[in-house]
């Protein structure tokens, strides 16, 4: 008894109570909500007690989910969403997946010319917000159909726009798969770079032809990395909620998040609950497979290339036509898009393309002028509202990368350094539940979860510190991973040196773990702070006037179908999350790339 | 200066494993004692329970006359505090910090006025002859100046107690054997007690007063090394110590007679074993002798390879279907497929019984 005693008091040391401390907090914050989430699904909530004959409010119910699966509305609430989110996610992975993976190719395999340009410009739909290209989509292709106006592809072409091209599922899978094709294109560009020549190399001695070597040793190597681009991407798909705002909005054309969204803020937020549980059950079943097909085939992704690079396919005489197409491609995607925008906030009246119709009021003009979008409000540098937005999301942006930034080192480092103890395990799992779930989902959760005081924890509706919370834990498994590789590039032994010449844990991770890879740790904190400055549908639940960010107030602006508004905002945080991306590539040699893994 | 008494220490990993199993073991102030062993024979565990880094499932580590480790009395010192100093394998310098502030770390930790750490630093520095690699980054260096760094870091703490877990593991050939004899020399100057994690029985036996052999989490044999070569404790220590590996030879005891398929050897007096034992013989490679005509206690044998070593010949011979190797100083005059006597001198004779225990062996 006493040596059993004693045992638990030797044991006790500083990483052992923090590693049990982060235990308690994060079961609160990710177990906990979970359950609150299903738990609203059977509640009468004050709007829907019109609904239910004879309901209070609070009682226990089950007419939300016989609304949602069985009721002659069912299709139109939960169905068809759901249809759309999964034709949605199937599309826009397999188009990620063939752009992606001909681009990593031909970049990482043949001698493409400015390839290191190439590689470099196909990052950047994936920094900026996902549903820039929407926005630009919306500007150059617009019809009639919303205000008014058309877009610039009519006005320049006399061509009206058909609705199906102009708005819904077509325009989401094309928007949606050009921001997420740089998965694909640094994943199988990874796995493609650390094929070893000689495997290769053997099967041309063994006289297999080019068609042969890539059918049968190249493709078959890549495999996982294809899995796993079609994964990430089919679960990004599902979850994503600024495209399908902004193209399925006008047509009506309804996902889960967005279904979710009007539910929630509208009169059945029973039935939006509903739909975040279906998404994270959703979520759950992407992973499993994952599990299934990746994890007994990734062994041999490990396979990394000792031998010679192998040699680069000459193009021949295709050598620069392809140039050409690939750097038409990145104009497309990157150079059109921003343009269209920047066109968009120029002109007073949209769709006039006449000289005296460019004006820089949406960007620097008074509230006095009355022609024009938004009457009475001040141009974007001068509104007072979107500037106190745009300071918002700077300030938590930096505030969440911190936070994650250092609790991914010490989550990291307690995963790490107490492997093999149930602690360890738990903390690894928990931390990366979140990545499971749905942003719009997990701002539902949080909504329930903070909206009243819960014991010893106050009601954090409409704080600031309700979005950093929700931030933190959404980003907490890239920042855990990150920090996981850090510690464990490091090796016990570092910190075991300094153990024996009596360095406390304090100054061990002061003056070694720290210092030691910092610059991986602040890649880890870029991905949170870009993230941040983009995200939109993990807030847009959870954020009230006086808490408005960048993103949010641009969907506002957008509702009122003042899109120089909404378009000036989005270059302002396009030109934010570039430029950091770049400045800390100059400063710290950091890379995106790294933070993303997959 | 402290001896180290392990008393019973075992290490259990999960419920399942024994890394160390009921070690007793008093590594004598002032000794070069290795713990050798195969891997995964518990004996870098051993080292890091001594060290503090890793915590005994039960019994009790003494340093000096107090406890490092007991669990009966609450009592497990902190490293810093147990006034030893570890050398990893690795060298675990840290890489963001130059060899100077590698070295002066430990010292500032423990608060050491600057002007006396200065002087630590130079001297210790000058006697590892790395004083003018001070400013450099540790990546800069060569692996047998990260070595000295790595022990100058350590020896700048004065510890009474050096431990060194396979530190020449990094080394190559030529530079481990320069590293051996300086490590000897260090011993000598320091007068430390040094307890050194080898699996190399070359550099057990070349560098230490004590060997503790241990297989299997299991301590097989304690004692000076040349004991453990010439009188092995078991099969295990005989099979484990020396190059070439040792001959063994099963067979049976009958009046006297050591009888193998195709040998007979007769055992000295000295011996007394009970009769048709089945039992083991173990002879080394230098304890043979070869001839050119048979004679009694000589038993014919087929010449199989020739390993000429520069100063040595090693003989592989096939003696009724038996390879035995062969150790020979003198220049050869045999080829291939030659047929020789072999003689055995019988004083060296090493006898196990089944259970791999040493019976017998003459000193």
């Amino acid at each position: 008894m006493r040596t059993a005693f004693n045992r638990f008091r030797l044991k006790m040391t500083p990483q052992r109570v923090l590693s049990v401390l982060f235990l308690v907090v994060l079961g609160y914050l990710v177990i906990v909500p979970l359950f609150l989430m299903l738990r609203e699904t059977f509640i009468v909530h004050p709007l829907e007690r019109f609904q239910i004959p004879g309901a209070k409010i609070g009682d226990w119910t089950w007419a939300h989910w016989q609304r949602n699966f069985l009721s002659d509305n069912a299709y139109a609430f939960f169905y068809k969403p759901l249809l759309n989110t999964l034709k949605i996610a199937l599309g826009l992975s397999l188009l990620a997946l063939v752009i992606g993976g001909a681009l990593a190719w031909l970049v990482v395999r043949t001698d493409l010319p400015m390839k290191g340009f190439i590689a470099n410009a196909a990052i950047i739909p994936y920094i900026m917000p996902s549903w820039t290209l929407a926005l630009a989509w919306i500007t150059l292709f617009k019809n009639q159909r919303i205000g008014g106006d058309q877009g610039i592809f009519t006005a320049l072409t006399g061509i009206a726009t058909p609705d199906w091209f102009a708005y819904g599922l077509f325009p989401i899978i094309i928007t949606l798969s050009l921001h997420y094709f740089p998965f694909g294109f640094m994943l199988i560009g990874g796995a493609l770079r650390n094929i070893d020549a000689q495997l290769e190399e053997s099967a041309e001695l063994l006289g297999a032809s080019r068609p042969t070597i890539l059918r049968r040793v190249v493709i078959p190597l890549v495999l996982p990395a294809i899995f796993s681009t079609f994964l990430l991407t089919f679960s990004r798909g599902l979850g994503t909620f600024g495209t399908p705002a902004f193209l399925g909005g006008p047509v009506r054309e309804f996902v889960l998040s967005t279904s979710l969204y009007a539910n929630l803020i509208g009169q059945r937020p029973g039935i939006g609950y509903l739909a975040a549980v279906v998404m994270i059950l959703l979520g759950v079943l992407v992973l499993y497979m994952d599990h299934k097909i990746i994890g007994t085939r990734r062994s041999f992704v490990t396979i990394s290339g000792k031998g010679a690079r192998a040699g680069l396919v000459a193009l021949g005489r295709w050598r620069w036509p392809l140039a050409v197409l690939v750097l038409g491609f990145i104009v497309a995607v990157i150079v059109v898009p921003l343009c269209a925008l920047v066109i968009d906030t120029v002109m007073l009246r949209p769709g006039i393309y006449a000289w005296e119709n460019f004006t820089l009021h949406y960007w620097i003009g008074d509230a006095s002028l009355t022609v024009g979008l938004g009457t009475g409000e001040p141009g974007i540098l001068r509104n007072s509202q979107l500037m106190s937005a745009l300071r918002n999301t700077m300030v938590l942006a930096v505030v969440v990368a911190l936070i994650t930034g250092i609790l991914g080192i010490l989550v990291g480092y307690a995963i790490v350094r107490m492997r093999g103890s149930w602690v360890s395990q738990a903390l690894d799992q928990m931390s990366f539940m979140p990545y499971l779930m749905p942003s719009i989902a997990l701002g539902a959760i949080f909504l329930a979860m903070f909206a009243v005081p819960r014991g010893p924890i106050p009601s954090l509706h409409g704080t600031f510190w309700l979005l950093v919370i929700v931030c933190t834990v959404s980003y907490l498994p890239y920042a855990v991973k990150a920090g996981v590789s850090a510690i464990r590039q490091i090796g016990p032994e570092l910190e075991e040196a300094a153990v024996m010449v009596g360095a406390s844990w304090w100054t061990r991770m002061r003056r070694i773990l720290i210092p030691v890879q910092k610059s991986t740790y602040f890649s880890g904190m870029l991905l949170p702070f870009i993230s941040v400055t983009r995200e939109l549908s993990l807030l847009i639940l959870l954020v009230t006037p006086a808490t408005q960010v960048a993103t949010t107030i641009t969907l506002r602006y957008t509702d009122r179908g003042w899109y120089p508004y909404t378009n000036g905002m989005v270059l302002l945080l396009v030109v934010i999350v570039v430029g950091s991306t770049i400045l800390s590539r100059r400063l710290m040699g950091t890379s995106i790339a790294k933070g993303l893994g997959g | 200066m402290p001896d180290i008494v392990l008393d019973q220490v075992t290490r259990l990993y999960g419920k399942e494993v024994r890394a160390v199993s009921d070690l007793t073991l008093a590594i004598p102030d002032g000794s070069f004692t290795t713990l050798l062993g195969p891997s995964g024979c518990g004996k870098t565990t051993t080292l890091r329970m001594i060290a503090g880094l890793d915590m005994p499932t039960s019994g009790t580590i003494r340093i000096g006359d107090r406890f490092a480790f007991s669990l009966a009395e609450g009592v497990s010192l902190p490293p810093a505090k147990r006034g030893l100093g570890l050398v990893f394998q690795s060298y675990a310098l840290w890489p963001h910090l130059t060899v100077a502030q590698n070295i002066s770390f430990g010292l500032e930790v423990q608060k050491v006025p600057r002007a006396e750490a200065r002087q630590r630093l130079e001297q210790v520095a000058t006697a590892l002859q790395i004083d003018g690699l001070l400013d450099r980054y540790t990546s800069e260096l060569s692996g047998g100046q990260q070595q000295r760094v790595a022990i100058a870091r350590v020896l700048v703490m004065k510890p009474s107690v050096l431990l060194l877990d396979e530190p020449l593991s990094n080394l190559d050939a030529t530079l481990r054997m320069d590293m051996r004899a300086e490590l000897k020399r260090l011993h000598q100057e320091t007068e430390a007690t040094i307890i050194y994690v080898t699996h190399d029985q070359l550099e057990a036996l070349t560098m230490s007063t004590h060997i503790a052999l241990m297989q299997a989490g299991e301590l097989q044999q304690f004692a000076p090394p040349l004991e453990v070569y010439a009188q092995p404790a078991n099969q295990f220590a005989a099979d484990f110590l020396g190059n070439p590996r040792i001959n063994l030879l099963e067979g049976r005891v009958a009046r006297g007679v050591f009888h193998s398929a195709g040998l007979d050897l007769a055992l000295p007096d000295a011996m007394p074993l009970p009769e048709s034992a089945e039992v083991t013989l173990g002879l080394r490679a230098e304890e043979f002798r070869l001839h050119d005509t048979p004679g009694p206690a000589r038993a014919p044998a087929r010449v199989t390879t020739l390993l000429p070593t520069g100063s040595d010949w090693y003989y592989h011979v096939d003696m009724a279907g038996k390879s035995l190797i062969v150790r020979q100083n003198d220049a050869p005059h045999l080829r291939l497929g030659d047929t020789v006597h072999v003689e055995a001198r019988p004083e060296s004779y090493k006898i196990f019984g089944a259970d791999g225990r040493a019976l017998a062996g003459v000193p």
